[in-house]
């Protein structure tokens, strides 16, 4: 099911990016980026939509620019 | 379950405990609903209810330090706005509809009881819009 079809047109590559980052878990990435686990499981699941600002963070974490990590889907 | 949603499921229990005790003793007619007995009761509930809340919260925080801690972040701000806008509404609805029992003859403590049971419907209206919202995703 795309991110589309579960109701928010933006897909995300958190999960991917965060196994390619040894691994990290919901719970470091929630910490370096100042937000709860609970927030990011819902970013990563495409039921939040995260403001510009927390978007940009999380790439940052990653060192990928924001289109790597989110895509609007038509 | 994040420690903003135990809060929400805390004030959810505590508020439904202590009034429930409250306006179910005057439903029933256990206190008369008028006079210092209906005050001694109401104050009794309220102490219980912020007693039973910092207690609870206070073992949510225990076992959960780093959540209690950690201030909200934007989903929850979020949450927390949603939320509160939804219990205005509801509250200015219902305070509204205060006229009706103006115009059926009810004494001023019998309205008291009545905008208190407003606030009370609010207040569980907004703990269980977090929760919706926190299960929802936002």
């Amino acid at each position: 099911m795309t991110q589309k079809e579960k109701g928010l047109p933006i897909a995300n590559q958190i999960r991917r990016l965060r196994f390619e980052h040894g691994e990290m878990t919901q719970s470091e990435l929630a910490e370096k980026i100042g937000m709860t686990r609970q927030t990011i499981a819902a970013i990563e699941a495409g039921k939040y939509s995260p403001s510009l600002e927390a978007a940009f963070r999380i790439a940052h974490v990653f060192g990928a620019k924001l289109d790597e990590v989110f895509q609007w889907e038509d | 379950m994040s420690f903003r949603e135990k809060s929400a499921w805390i004030t959810v229990v505590t508020v439904l405990a202590c009034f429930g005790v409250y306006f179910g003793a005057i439903a029933t007619g256990n206190v008369s609903g008028r006079g210092l007995e209906t005050l001694h009761l109401l104050l009794l509930c309220v102490v219980g209810l912020v007693v039973l809340r910092m207690a609870l919260n206070l073992i949510v925080t225990l076992t959960t330090p780093k959540d209690g801690r950690a201030p909200k972040d934007e989903r929850e701000m979020l949450i927390q706005w949603r939320s509160h806008t939804l219990g205005y509404y509801v509250l200015v609805v219902l305070a509204l509809g205060l006229f009706v029992p103006v115009h059926m003859g009810h004494t001023a403590l019998d309205m008291a009881n009545f905008a208190l049971l407003d606030v009370v419907v609010a207040t569980l209206v907004v703990a269980v819009a977090q929760i919706a919202m926190f299960r929802r995703g936002a």
